[in-house]
């Protein structure tokens, strides 16, 4: 196993000369965050007439005027998708904002506060977890009447138990050190120490978390539109291209799922891989987990 | 770590069942479709959606209530030129204050249990059916006072008010045996007079008939079908493997090709228009008391509702739509014997924009859209959001509308929020069956906003009104028609309805099989079933049929 683990290493070494663990991380979360930015601006920028109704080009396959070829309405599935994954960005971006700050708020309050206060933030997250995931998002969704509305506060709503937990956990370690006590001795209150000793020892952690949660919010939201519960079919989402292109498969239209499906794909992988790499490097214990 | 690994992985096995989804549907379409059925003996198995699987086979709670003989007969049918015949009735008598109806029976008619088919069986069945109407949406028999059976063979309905489409609930109506009749076993596996019985029910899955050999009119030649059930894309690979013989496919498949298969449109009365909201913007008092919005400032005006009705190219948007596969419709089909056939030019954009232009909507600022005292000609039209087809025939009556210089914004929703929109915004319909009540549902002005569904224009016209009252309390058929045939052209000029297409109902059938044209009816709203209403006269051709 250590054998293993070192020929790796040594391997990778001799690889990848000048590209240390670092430079690559950084180099993941910089493509990472150029395609979010690419997608999302591109989205914004793309106008309705670019992916608009056109009969005369109905179901044309992948060529040099439509690189993802068109649909049943002769729309340009580029543009189409494009929009889309702006569209789902969109809900991912404002998901993990109102996530993160759920989690902060509660993962710290838990922590610091204990008794009724944690326990209850445990109870909302037993809650949550107890439920399934897409579940959960669907019912919320359609409480709220299903279409942006819907999908923004489901997914918004949604992802923020893990979060809370991790945070919890990390300030209650954080609690019990020394120079917390001192804090407290000295006549600072608990939500002054929480701010200034605790917050800033869970940012890494907390960061690399809101990164990874992410690439869940998207697939959630493309998920729970796919259903039939997000986005209305007449708005450019990559969940909605999705499920009508599965009444054109049969018949042997295979673009409209393939790269739709891989945008969405390569946006997802990408976050997973920053991620990832951010965690090793904010928090290289994590290596030995 | 691994919950991520795990999603990606599966991720791609969802990418990869794409590619291989539609690798198996071209490898099997060159597959050998001499396999067709072949391990079925001289059965075939048919797709034609779910509906059977979707309520009770009980004729008594509205099962096949357009009026197939397939496992049961109702008193009176319709034949291919929509017209009434009898089906378990010889004859049939109506009293002169329109209030009595006398159907004779046929003699000699067994039910699938072996017990003799006779006046009591229809008492029965017409009462059980009057004690549970709660359970049976389709066969309205409120205006029924009672029932009785004369003789052994003659049954005489008696009605509360004269309601001359009751001759078209008889025809609705399967006669279930009165001493077999279980409510719970008829869901599943129901027993009548009909060509076909039940042998095999599992739900969601599969329903196998087989021929009744003691049919009256002679058992059907082929001796078992199988109907699946499984989703439309399924249903057409499926087909390319060879293991279909008859495959409901939706017009976007027409253009498609199966070896061994040929493609039949077949002939409807269905016809889809979109909902013009006729009155002012106000409110209105529904019949619950309560105050809701009513009215659109656009489609109020007659001007804007004729402009469309005359002004849109209803052939290219078929062409858009459905791949060309329906035909233009202004009103109801001409396969209705009470449909008004007078039609009218449409693509008329000049005289379209004149008359536009005319009642003071004009495109001031140049955006392409007309405006009128600052309100501009623009309006939403609902969809149901479950059906694709609708969308796309709005989506193309809005291109074409976008030339007259109308905008219409073409939104999804479901079934429920459609009803509550249509009060002020349009929406698109379906309507084809062969009772011309479907007149009063659409156009009687005290139905609106009283049922869902009924009278969504919010059209109101007394003239109307009084033929339609005349044309239900008509004392014979001939009567009936004449007056429903006024009451359409009395509404033709206030254009309520955007009438666009009457569509076509797509399957591919096996080169085996004939589905003997001939014999088809047309086929009233809902594609799928009804191209087995004539499945007692299939055949099969060649040497397969053993």
């Amino acid at each position: 196993m250590d054998k293993a683990g070192d020929g790796m290493a040594t391997g990778k070494k001799k690889m990848g000369g000048f590209w240390n663990r670092r430079q690559k991380t950084l180099c993941s979360i910089g493509f990472a965050a150029a395609y979010l930015l690419l997608a999302l601006l591109a989205g914004l920028l793309v106008s309705p007439e670019s992916y608009g109704v056109d009969y005369g080009a109905k179901f044309l396959a992948p060529c040099f005027a439509h690189p993802f070829g068109t649909d049943e309405m002769g729309r340009d599935m580029f543009f189409r998708s494009v929009k889309g994954l702006s569209n789902s960005i969109g809900i991912g971006v404002l998901a993990s904002a109102a996530s993160s700050v759920i989690a902060l708020a509660f993962g710290v309050t838990a922590a610091v506060k204990g008794g009724i206060a944690d326990r209850f933030v445990n109870w909302c997250v037993d809650l949550c977890m107890g439920i399934p995931h897409l579940i959960l998002l669907v019912l919320i969704s359609f409480m709220m009447g299903r279409g942006q509305k819907g999908v923004m506060a489901a997914v918004a709503l949604t992802h923020w138990p893990e979060l809370t937990r991790l945070v919890r956990a990390e300030v209650l370690q954080i609690r019990s050190a020394q120079y917390v006590q001192a804090s407290y001795r000295m006549g600072k209150t608990r939500m002054w120490a929480a701010w200034h000793h605790m917050v800033p020892q869970v940012l890494p952690v907390y960061l690399i978390g809101v990164v990874l949660l992410f690439p869940h919010a998207i697939m959630h939201e493309a998920a729970v539109t796919f259903l039939g519960f997000g986005f209305p079919p007449e708005v450019p989402a990559i969940g909605v291209i999705l499920s009508e292109s599965m009444k054109h498969i049969a018949a042997g239209n295979w673009w409209l799922a393939v790269f739709p499906g891989l945008l969405l794909l390569l946006a997802v992988m990408l976050f997973d891989v920053a991620g990832e790499n951010l965690k090793r490097l904010w928090n290289p214990n994590s290596g030995n987990e | 770590m691994r919950k991520k690994i795990i999603g990606m992985v599966s991720i791609l096995l969802a990418l990869g069942s794409v590619f291989t989804g539609c690798g198996t549907g071209a490898a099997a379409g060159e597959g050998s479709a001499g396999s067709r059925g072949q391990e079925h003996g001289s059965g075939i198995v048919c797709y034609v959606g779910h509906g059977f699987w979707d309520g009770s086979l009980d004729p008594v709670k509205g099962s096949f209530s357009y009026g197939y003989d397939f496992i049961s007969n109702g008193l009176v049918r319709v034949n291919p030129k929509a017209e009434y015949e009898g089906d378990l009735a010889e004859s049939w008598e109506i009293s002169e204050d329109s209030l009595a109806y006398t159907y004779h029976l046929k003699k000699g008619i067994q039910f699938q249990d072996g017990s003799g088919f006779r006046a009591e069986d229809v008492v029965f069945t017409y009462q059980t059916v009057m004690e549970n109407q709660g359970q049976n949406g389709e066969v309205d028999l409120s205006k029924v006072k009672k029932v009785e059976a004369v003789d052994e063979y003659t049954v005489k309905f008696t009605l509360k008010e004269p309601y001359s489409p009751f001759l078209d609930s008889t025809a609705q109506l399967g006669i279930v045996p009165k001493d077999g009749y279980d409510s719970a076993a008829f869901d599943q596996m129901p027993v009548g007079t009909g060509p076909w019985k039940v042998v095999q029910y599992d739900a969601e899955q599969q329903l196998i008939v087989e021929a009744n050999e003691g049919y009256f009119e002679g058992a059907p030649e082929i001796k078992r079908v199988t109907f699946v059930d499984m989703d439309n894309e399924a249903a057409f690979s499926n087909a390319r493997s060879g293991q279909l013989d008859v495959v409901m496919v939706q017009p976007s498949y027409a253009a498609e090709s199966v070896e061994g298969m040929h493609m039949e449109k077949l002939e409807t009365m269905d016809v889809r228009n979109i909902s013009l909201p006729c009155r002012e913007p106000g409110t209105f008092t529904n019949a619950n008391g309560e105050q809701v919005e009513v009215g659109n400032p656009v489609t109020s005006d007659v001007s804007v509702r004729k402009a469309l009705a005359i002004g849109i190219d209803r052939q290219q948007i078929i062409e858009n739509a459905f791949h060309g596969v329906g035909k233009p419709a202004v009103g109801w089909t001409g396969n209705l014997i009470w449909g008004n056939t007078a039609e009218y030019e449409d693509s008329r954009a000049e005289e379209a924009k004149g008359l536009l232009e005319e009642s003071g909507w004009a495109d001031t600022d140049g955006d392409g859209i007309r405006e009128k005292n600052g309100v501009e000609c623009a309006f939403e039209v609902y969809t149901p959001a479950d059906e694709q087809d609708r969308y796309m025939l709005a989506a193309a009556a809005a291109e074409s509308a976008a030339d007259l210089g109308i905008s219409i914004t073409v939104k999804q929703a479901t079934w429920d929020e459609i009803v509550e929109k249509t009060n002020t915004q349009g929406a698109v319909w379906g309507f084809g069956q062969f009772s011309p009540i479907v007149i009063g549902n659409q156009f009687q002005s005290g139905r609106f906003t009283v049922q869902p569904y009924a009278n969504p224009s919010g059209y109101e016209n007394q003239e109307v009104d009084r033929l339609i009252a005349e044309a239900i309390s008509a004392n014979t058929q001939e009567q009936a028609v004449a007056a429903w045939k006024k009451a359409q052209a009395a509404y033709a000029e206030d254009y309520p309805y955007l009438y666009l297409a009457n569509i076509e109902h797509c399957y591919f059938i096996s080169d085996r099989l004939d589905i003997s044209m001939d014999t088809q009816i047309p086929h009233p709203h809902g594609h799928g079933i009804p191209i087995i209403c004539n499945m007692k006269d299939w055949k099969l051709i060649g040497s397969t049929a053993d």
